[in-house]
């Protein structure tokens, strides 16, 4: 609503549609079913105007503008996909894909890293027009085993550093040099490493060309298998970040952040985005453990044994010393579920409130 | 007036001696500029020039106390030409390899260069296209045409213009003198400045300069009174006055002989604009290759402050103007003025999105004053003799005059304040001497490079801005390069177009891809049929035209664009021959 009570109304696409003030135009379009094409855009992020595929045309306006950067204004005439606005498009989606190596990356790559091939495919841009020099310069050198850092195939819309900057507040990359030698750099080009990264893995998931990868998903590329995703919460502290688990068969394969995930917005760190894999790693133990009373050596053991031992020293410990003397610590690495059970046992079994978590930070 | 320039050998040795005094420590150098507004461009030359080039140890230091993130840092070092991130960096000569002074031997000078031991250098036009070919080492500029012939001087003095003709900003430019502060108090310096703070208010100063129709003359053309108004009205204190005298377009050289032989007239200039808007701070955005400049403008600044023209309470009212001048380190793109506000503010020198414009959201997102050396130098003359005055130097109907950095190939090149509205034929043929002996006019380059060609059959157009945009160009900031019937076109576009892929910032795709993709068609790529060459030109030219973020990027395809229409017989002979001996 204006000022005066009166609705905010601009003309898109012919209709007559309110808007909030402050609203940009993509947002109003947005909220409008309008299709509008972005590469630079992340809604997470300051509005950042690079990649232009988001023009629209405005009445009275000399050019078309960006519409992620333009705010909405009352009585504003807006046409989002005339003929020429589109040809405009293709022709930026036809350089695009003129600067990379490739244009198809594997979904593994994260979360946005389909964003340019759904374009290309969408604006029938794979014409192989405006063939010149690659930009961008791979850093295989950067042996980090988190983020593939695959510059061949970066289109410069920096979503990276932004994300690093305005979400992380990390800071650790940026932009070195301009135009088309334009590079994504840590300080002094060194490795990730040894930079302010904390390896949250934010930038490969907004990439939307997969020049960053998640190096642990990839490394599941060749399990069989549709994959499927599960939504479910980060069980390392107690946040709660959502997480979307990508499995196929039943093996994890990856983690995707939830951008609707009411704790973290997309948001994750080191440990929720890529420790993962102890699920299937083959020094996991996959049967109880019981001590030989003879020897004092751990052995395999059966459930019902193991259970049955527990259930005895347990009970010895509590008859002797009082129910006070058993603390329960879970693992951040158990199920949920588990957690859960373990706090029942605690505060229901025992009576106590002597449970705690390792993640407890 | 300045007698023979004296010739000098060119001392590359680097640190320099400094005459017993110790080198200053990174805390030292630190400790100068840390408090200092704008301090980061200050700070770093200050260290650059210590070292000779930028180093790790340098840099950490300055993150840490500017409390700038080093990854930050880093990469907006490496985003301008002149700072040197490898030791003897700043030793390298630089040679100009610009559209004029690649005609001019450019080539022949680098071989020399080469040939005396130096490592030399490619670099964008430093704004000496009326004294070629310019070389920079460090903060010393000398021009020449071999390694052993190179003399240093100050900017050359615009001719007189023809009888019958009156000046605004050169009327008093070729006086001895001039420049000191008692050679333009002898001339009625500082009269329209005691005029407006003793007898007018800040409304009416901004009355006059929007009777006389002054429009920024950096190019944009915006009306200057228009813009005053919006500033003084805008909520946010302290305002700012901003000069951008980054001078980066190629073929521009008006700022430079405007500040080295009348630089009181910008300090006039800006304290007039502050003095209207309510400004109580100012800096000079000084393009990095004048150093000479840097000294005139701050020692004009002494001189001003000394008097009490400058500073706390000028002229004994309660009026006061601090000025700082501020120097830039080779980004062209730091003329554009959102630009030039974020390399000022120590930021990655990216154009903002517009709006909000700088007059709400300007230095520090405070409301702002940027305007051109030009068009803040207009300013004095205006409010000594009246807006009518200033109106009736023009013709046609426009109001006033502009100033028109002339060169190639024409006789006389040089600096000229035209009448706007004069045909560009009278400027060529009468005012500077036609072309050289033997030859006639292929094409004009127009607002520099940025409005690309205007061929010889448009040559009819005077010199406004309606005239020239009804040919597809504009006359912008009035660089005019003159390219006669010796010239091929394609590598005079191919030179040019380099030059907009050397500088696009690397913000928007349009651009970035754009430039890039039209160089290597210019230089033999792409594809090997007419037709289909002539397609990609002209859809990267379109695209980059309507949708590329700022005024680069919108002008850079105006060259292909001009290319196309005045010369399609060059454009098939170049896709021709090349088309069987290199790889599409």
């Amino acid at each position: 609503m204006g000022r005066n009570g009166t609705a905010l109304t601009l003309t898109l696409d012919g209709e007559r549609v309110a808007f909030r003030r402050g609203e940009t135009i993509f947002e109003v379009a947005e909220r409008h079913g309008k299709e509008i094409p972005t590469l630079c855009y992340d809604p997470r992020l300051e509005p950042f105007g690079g990649c232009r595929l988001c023009v629209v045309e405005l009445e009275g306006a000399r050019n078309p503008v960006a519409s992620c950067t333009t705010k909405a204004e009352p009585g504003m005439v807006v046409r989002t996909r005339t003929a020429s606005i589109e040809v405009q498009r293709r022709v930026l989606m036809e350089m695009v894909a003129s600067e990379n190596r490739d244009t198809d990356v594997d979904p593994l790559h994260g979360y946005a890293s389909q964003e340019m091939a759904t374009l290309l495919d969408r604006y029938d841009a794979r014409t192989g027009r405006f063939d010149g020099a690659l930009s961008g310069e791979s850093r295989f050198d950067d042996d980090n085993p988190f983020i593939k850092r695959d510059y061949d195939n970066c289109i410069s819309c920096y979503r990276c550093v932004r994300v690093c900057a305005e979400q992380e507040g990390d800071y650790a990359i940026s932009i070195m040099n301009r135009g088309f030698d334009t590079k994504i750099t840590t300080e002094f080009g060194g490795f990730l490493n040894d930079s302010a990264c904390t390896f949250c893995g934010q930038c490969i998931q907004t990439c939307p060309t997969g020049a960053l990868g998640d190096l642990k998903a990839l490394a599941n590329r060749d399990v069989p298998g549709e994959t499927e995703t599960t939504r479910t919460i980060c069980p390392y502290c107690g946040v709660g970040c959502s997480v979307d688990v990508m499995t196929r068969g039943d093996q994890i394969v990856g983690v995707l952040p939830a951008m609707d995930g009411p704790a973290n917005e997309g948001a994750l760190c080191v440990k929720g985005q890529f420790a993962f894999d102890f699920v299937h790693h083959r020094e996991r133990l996959s049967t109880p453990f019981v001590r030989d009373l003879e020897s004092g050596k751990l052995r395999p053991a059966s459930w019902d044994e193991a259970l049955d031992r527990a259930a005895t020293d347990l009970r010895r410990v509590v008859g002797k010393h009082g129910r006070e003397s058993v603390y329960a610590v879970a693992s951040g690495r158990a199920p949920h579920e588990a957690a859960y059970m373990l706090q029942r046992f605690i505060r229901a079994g025992l009576g106590t409130n002597h449970i705690d978590n390792c993640s407890r930070a | 007036m300045f007698g023979p320039p004296p010739r000098i050998a060119l001392d590359f040795s680097h640190p320099k001696p400094r005459d017993g005094m110790p080198t200053p420590t990174n805390a030292d150098l630190v400790a100068r500029w840390k408090d200092e507004p704008a301090p980061l461009l200050p700070l770093l030359h200050a260290l650059h020039e210590r070292d000779g080039h930028l180093s790790e140890d340098a840099l950490r230091d300055v993150s840490r106390q500017l409390r700038i993130p080093i990854a930050d840092l880093f990469g907006i070092v490496t985003f301008y030409h002149h700072f040197s991130r490898d030791a003897g960096g700043a030793e390298r000569p630089r040679v100009c390899t610009g559209p004029v002074c690649a005609m001019r031997g450019a080539d022949v000078l680098v071989a020399s260069l080469r040939a005396a031991g130096h490592d030399p250098q490619a670099m964008p036009c430093p704004g000496r296209c009326d004294q070629p070919v310019p070389v920079i080492q460090g903060d010393t500029v000398l021009t020449g045409r071999t390694a052993a012939t190179l003399t240093s001087g100050p900017s050359p003095l615009p001719a007189p213009p023809p009888d019958g003709i009156e000046e605004c900003v050169f009327a008093g430019i070729r006086t001895p003198g001039r420049a000191t502060l008692d050679g333009y108090r002898s001339q009625g310096g500082y009269e329209a400045l005691t005029r407006a703070v003793g007898e007018m208010t800040p409304d009416e100063v901004i009355g006059v300069v929007d009777r006389s129709g002054l429009a920024g003359r950096g190019g944009a053309g915006f009306p200057t009174g228009r813009k005053w108004r919006a500033v003084a009205e805008a909520p946010g204190e302290p305002r700012t006055i901003v000069c951008n005298a980054d001078e980066g377009e190629p073929g521009c050289f008006k700022d430079r002989v405007l500040m080295d032989h009348d630089p009181h007239g910008l300090v006039e200039g800006m304290a007039l604009a502050a003095y209207a808007t309510g400004a109580v701070r100012g800096f000079i955005y000084l393009r990095y290759e004048y150093p000479e400049t840097f000294d005139v403008l701050e020692g004009a600044i002494a001189e001003a402050v000394a008097a009490g023209l400058m500073g706390d309470g000028i002229l004994g009212t309660g009026f006061s103007f601090d000025l700082m001048v501020r120097r830039g380190a080779g980004a062209y793109i730091c003329g554009e003025e959102t630009s030039l506000l974020n390399s000022l503010e120590g930021k990655h020198p990216f154009p903002r999105n517009r709006p909000p414009f700088p007059v709400t959201h300007g230095y520090d997102n405070l409301p702002t004053v940027v305007n051109n050396v030009e068009t803040l130098a207009s300013v004095p003359p205006i409010l000594a003799r009246g807006a009518d005055w200033y109106q009736g130097l023009g013709r046609g109907g426009h109001a006033g005059t502009k100033v028109i950095s002339l060169s190639g190939d024409i006789a006389r090149p040089g600096n000229y304040e035209v009448p706007i509205g004069l045909p560009l034929r009278e400027l060529l043929d009468d005012w500077a001497g036609g072309p050289l002996p033997g030859r006639c006019f292929q094409a004009v380059t127009m607002a520099g490079l940025s409005g690309g060609f205007l061929g010889a059959r448009d040559l009819s157009v005077t010199l406004d801005e309606p005239s020239i945009r009804a040919k597809e160009s504009f006359l912008g900031a009035g660089g005019i390069m003159v390219f006669d019937d010796s010239r091929n076109m394609i590598a005079v576009t191919r030179e040019s177009m380099e030059f907009f892929a050397e500088e696009s910032c690397g913000k928007c795709f349009p651009c970035r891809i754009g430039t890039q993709r039209l160089v290597e068609r210019l230089d033999g790529k792409g594809p090997r049929d007419l037709d289909a060459w002539v397609d990609e030109v002209t859809d990267l030219s379109e695209v980059m035209k309507k949708t590329s973020a700022c005024g680069l990027g919108q002008a850079a395809p105006l060259l292909t664009e001009s290319l196309l229409r005045y010369f399609p017989d060059q454009v098939r002979e170049f896709v021709a021959v090349r088309g069987p001996q290199q790889k599409g």
